[in-house]
């Protein structure tokens, strides 16, 4: 569906939520356009699913919500990291650095070193 | 782990505020909508165009609710809900089965919570007084005796003006007195109360005040307290009763306070309380004993250690000051609690313990009925294991279904409770006293508890079960046949099996020792015959009457009843023969010294009128009876028991011999010599002890004011009763009358062991029937599993007896181990009741063979179904029976 909008890993996109509330707590539209405007556009969240994972993150006690008045004096709820999330999100850092790392080292292989190991099957 | 109490914390949470939290989303989504409506907006696009890109941007609205309310709902608990539903299906799926198992279980819920609320209210429950575990109570005691006895007031005298660990002291004892209700004379029993009692246990009355100091022991005592009850009950409850008056004994006494609803004093009920009236220096010249204990306060910092040895220095001079009194006596300080259920504790324990049994049965049996059961399930625990089940879900699943068949129980068994508690409190009545056993309610505490015990059953009926099936689920699969898990299973049966014997004949032996001990207690011939006698507690009132006065009255009523028609003896006595010694005091030979203090063995002392021993059926051995002639101003007689002939004369004949006894003779005097006229049988006035030297005396000579008509006859006792207190009232028409059969207060006596050995063996056969049902089941899978092997057994000629041989001789391996077993572990544990058992030893060896005969009676008996079930089974539909 949103395949040219760059289609995020599953379980990512609670990385992401988790890294756009370090600075400060944050209503769910908030975490949106912060997650977009960081990515430069190129992560265009499909916005619903932005509320399952907060729900499931606050289930989890990694964030915690709250009901505040906007600057334009609305309701909304803000939703900011607990300790357990500063925790996971710094776990879950570690973890996509490792992966990306590993995954670009696979990519820069040239062909030659490739066809000299050939998968068995 | 914190992190999973957090975890558990938030699923709490979000399942409580569900629908909170999905309002919570609607607004959150609409917030978010407009935003991004507003940011579209900015950007130029017209107002729809911005809210239609807003929507498309946000993607499908239900679907988001959907996915949000699933994070919302955890798993966990939808798969609880479905897991429930499920264990619910299949229980009623089964219906024979889970009757058997709620039944079974339900009775054993149900006799646990009936128990747990009497021990709630009559052990654990701290009385309503200030500060409980500050209160003590005194007594005095007999060396070397463990019971407690009554205080000297002198004593209490001392101890008031010399302890310094304790305050407040004050005296408790009995009081009776004839009142009159609505101009008719009752007879009711409250208490002598101290006005310093009322500061000890730190109750004052809810309504009015407690008397004071001036009114106590200044001797203007014309004040009474009424319990709430009692001014509910028996003086209408009327608002105006403060300050009214209520007349006692002939005397008005002014109602100055009504007790709080539900006040005992230590467990005791009392429709009043009343003060002692005497002064300091009267208590003090009180010669001997009179029938109070003392209750008072530790002072701050105290402890009752302190306390007791205080007191313990204040008897031993004491002593000094008055060996006569104080010689043969030590002090004693007990708790409250202790005061309450000293001697309760062991039938209490023994209750308790019979219950656990019960319950442990009962949960067995309900095991092993799910085990058997799930070997019909083996296949479907084996298909879902294959098909990806986990076994934690599986045994999650099997669980739950069990806790549903617990819960269902729970409620069952609070029933059972409901009529087991019924049952209890008629068979504990007003025979037996145990302290607040009125105030035993089935409250929300009882309910609780009784679900719990549910909930932990369930569990650990329910555990075992779940684990044994999963465990070899694959090879179920494997195996086509109904081998399978079969065997391994069947192992845990038998185990279960032989437990369920054992425990029930632990139990079984206790409820034979104390059945076997009642039955003996029960034939104990208590040396006079209390069929068909009626008889009639007469009080008059204290202040009309002197000894003569009443002396005649009583003749008069005597011998106005021997002349009703259909009456063959009616005579008086002081006391009732049983269960009190009547006057328990000393008595030694005229023409011997009299005793040093500390050599004195008692003796009790009953004044009766004449025909009193023929009334009564107490066989006369020597001598005369008393007559009409032994009158008040006639020499002193007496007529001894045989005890105490065997005692103070040998073989020689004690007629014309004389007695000093320690009690004051009609004219005052406690110095007259008394001649022995003639000797009678003993009598003993408790049936579980030895007979005690009894000096009979003419009442005439030894008066009282209240006195005891005994009628024999073989008339209906009602009108009998409405008889002798019709003649009563027409000689005095403010005495109370209180009619008893004889055989009912011998029986009062012995109700208590009575209603232990109806309990526990009530228990017993419960425990019995389980167990059998629990053999039954076991058996009745086992042939079901054995059918191809006594099929192939037949084809090849054997007989049906032989078939049914095979199956028996299982069962009875088996239940012959849990019987050994149930014998090793009764005969460590009837030691534990040897304090409820009389004349027979806990390790009585005719109890402990008949207990293992009966079972394995039961037990053939259970396997026997099953076991023709077997034979009767065609050969060839044995073995297509696959």
């Amino acid at each position: 569906m949103a395949t040219d909008r760059g289609d995020l890993l599953q379980g990512t996109l609670d990385m992401l939520v988790l890294k756009a509330l370090q600075l400060e707590p944050m209503h769910g539209w908030g975490i949106t356009e912060r997650i977009e405007h960081w990515s430069e556009s190129v992560l265009q969240l499909g916005q619903g699913t932005l509320y399952p994972a907060l729900y499931r993150l606050e289930r989890q006690g990694l964030i915690a919500s709250e009901w505040k008045a906007t600057e334009n004096n609305r309701r909304a709820r803000y939703y900011a990291l607990t300790r357990a999330g500063r925790r996971q999100l710094q776990d879950e850092l570690v973890q996509w650095q490792r992966m990306t790392r590993a995954v670009n080292l696979v990519l820069a292989v040239r062909g030659a070193a490739a066809r000299a190991h050939p998968a068995t099957e | 782990m914190t992190n999973r109490i957090r975890r558990a914390w938030g699923w709490l949470r979000s399942t409580a505020g569900r629908h909170r939290l999905e309002r919570g989303l609607d607004e959150e989504i609409q917030f978010h909508l407009d935003q991004q409506t507003e940011k579209n907006r900015r950007a130029g696009l017209a107002p729809d165009e911005a809210r239609r890109q807003a929507l498309v941007r946000f993607g499908g609205l239900e679907r988001v609710r959907e996915r949000a309310r699933d994070e919302i709902r955890p798993a966990l608990l939808d798969d609880t809900i479905r897991d429930v539903r499920y264990g619910i299906r299949v229980l009623r799926k089964a219906p024979g089965f889970t009757a058997s198992a709620m039944l079974t279980l339900a009775l054993g819920i149900g006799a646990t919570s009936a128990i747990f609320s009497i021990v709630r209210t009559v052990v654990l429950k701290p009385l309503p007084y200030r500060d409980p575990e500050r209160v003590v109570t005194i007594w005095e005691t007999a060396r070397g005796g463990a019971g407690r006895n009554v205080i000297a007031p002198s004593n209490f005298v001392a101890w008031r003006e010399r302890s310094a660990t304790l305050q407040h002291l004050a005296m408790v004892g009995p009081a009776g007195v004839a009142m009159l209700i609505g101009g008719r004379p009752y007879q009711v029993s409250g208490l002598t109360f101290s006005f310093d009692a009322f500061n000890a246990i730190g109750v004052p009355p809810a309504m009015g005040r407690a008397y004071t100091e001036a009114e106590d022991v200044g001797g203007r005592d014309a004040v009474i307290v009424v319990s709430h009850e009692f001014w509910q009950q028996r003086l209408g409850g009327r608002s105006d009763i403060l300050d009214t008056a209520i007349v006692t004994d002939g005397r008005p006494r002014s109602v100055v306070g009504v007790m709080p609803p539900g006040f005992t004093v230590v467990g005791q009920r009392a429709d009043f309380l009343i003060p002692y009236g005497q002064s300091v220096e009267q208590l003090r010249a009180f010669a001997g004993r009179d029938s109070s204990y003392a209750i008072a306060r530790l002072r701050d910092g105290v402890s009752l250690e302190q306390a007791s040895a205080e007191m313990r220095r204040i008897f031993g001079d004491r002593e000094k000051e008055n060996p006569r009194l104080n010689a043969t006596r030590k002090v004693v300080l007990l708790t409250l609690q202790e005061q309450m259920v000293g001697d309760l504790r062991p039938a209490l324990f023994a209750l308790i313990g019979a219950v656990a049994l019960v319950l442990l049965v009962a949960c067995v049996n309900v095991a092993n009925l799910l085990l058997a059961r799930s070997a019909a399930r083996e296949r479907e625990v084996g298909l879902r294991t294959a098909l990806g089940a986990r076994r934690a879900r599986l045994v999650r699943q099997m669980l739950i279904e069990s806790l549903v068949l617990a819960g269902a129980s729970g409620l069952a068994g609070l029933g059972v409770a409901a009529l087991c508690h019924r049952a209890l409190i008629a068979l504990v009545g007003d025979r037996i006293p145990v302290p607040r056993i009125e105030q035993v309610t089935l409250d929300a505490t009882v309910v609780a508890f009784t679900m719990l015990i549910a909930l932990t059953t369930g569990i650990v009926f329910g555990v075992m079960p779940a684990m044994v099936a999963t465990s070899d689920a694959n090879s179920a699969v494997r195996d086509s046949g109904r081998h399978g898990g079969g065997r391994r299973l069947h192992r845990v049966l038998r185990t279960l099996v032989v437990a369920e014997v054992a425990l029930s004949l632990v139990l079984l032996a206790g409820a034979g020792l104390l059945m076997r001990s009642f039955l003996k207690l029960q034939s104990v011939d208590p040396g006079f015959r209390s069929s068909d006698v009626l008889t009639a507690g007469v009080q008059l009132p204290a202040t009309r009457y002197d000894f003569t006065r009443a002396g005649s009255l009583y003749s008069e009523t005597i011998s106005r009843v021997s002349a009703l028609p259909g009456v063959q003896h009616a005579a008086g006595a002081s006391c009732l023969p049983v269960p009190f010694a009547c006057i328990g005091t000393s008595f030694w030979r005229a023409d011997r010294p009299r005793p040093e203090p500390g050599q004195i063995s008692s003796g009790q002392v009953r004044p009766v009128t004449p025909a009193f021993f023929a009334t009564l059926g107490i066989a006369q051995i020597e001598g005369r009876d008393f007559a009409g002639s032994d009158t008040a101003t006639a020499p002193p007689v007496a007529i001894v028991s045989e005890e105490v002939v065997k005692q103070e004369f040998g073989n020689e004949s004690p007629l014309g011999r004389r007695l000093r006894i320690n009690v004051d003779h009609v004219s005052g005097r406690n110095d007259v010599e008394w001649t022995i006229v003639g000797v009678v049988r003993n009598i003993k006035s408790a049936l579980d002890g030895p007979p005690r030297r009894t000096v009979y005396l003419p009442i005439a000579q030894r008066p009282a004011l209240g006195i005891t008509v005994f009628v024999r006859s073989a008339l209906d006792p009602a009108s009998l009763g409405a008889s002798v207190t019709g003649i009563v009232r027409a000689l005095e028409a403010e005495a109370p009358v209180d009619t008893r059969m004889l055989d009912d207060v011998v029986g009062g006596t012995i109700a208590r062991p009575r209603a232990m050995s109806l309990l526990v063996g009530a228990f017993a056969l419960v425990a019995l029937a389980l167990a059998g049902i629990g053999v039954y089941g076991v058996m009745a899978y086992s042939v079901r599993q054995r059918t191809q092997e006594i099929g192939v057994r037949m084809a090849l000629g054997a007989t049906r007896a032989s078939v049914v041989r095979l199956v028996l001789a299982q069962a009875l391996r088996l239940v012959a181990i849990g019987i050994a077993a149930g014998l090793i572990v009764a005969a460590a544990l009837t030691r534990l009741l040897e304090r409820l058992l009389f004349e027979i030893a806990p390790l009585d060896p005719w109890t402990f063979a008949t207990t293992a005969v009966l079972l394995l009676l039961v037990a053939a008996i259970a396997s026997y179904v099953p076991a023709r079930r077997g034979m009767r089974m065609a050969p060839i539909d044995a073995l297509r029976a696959n």
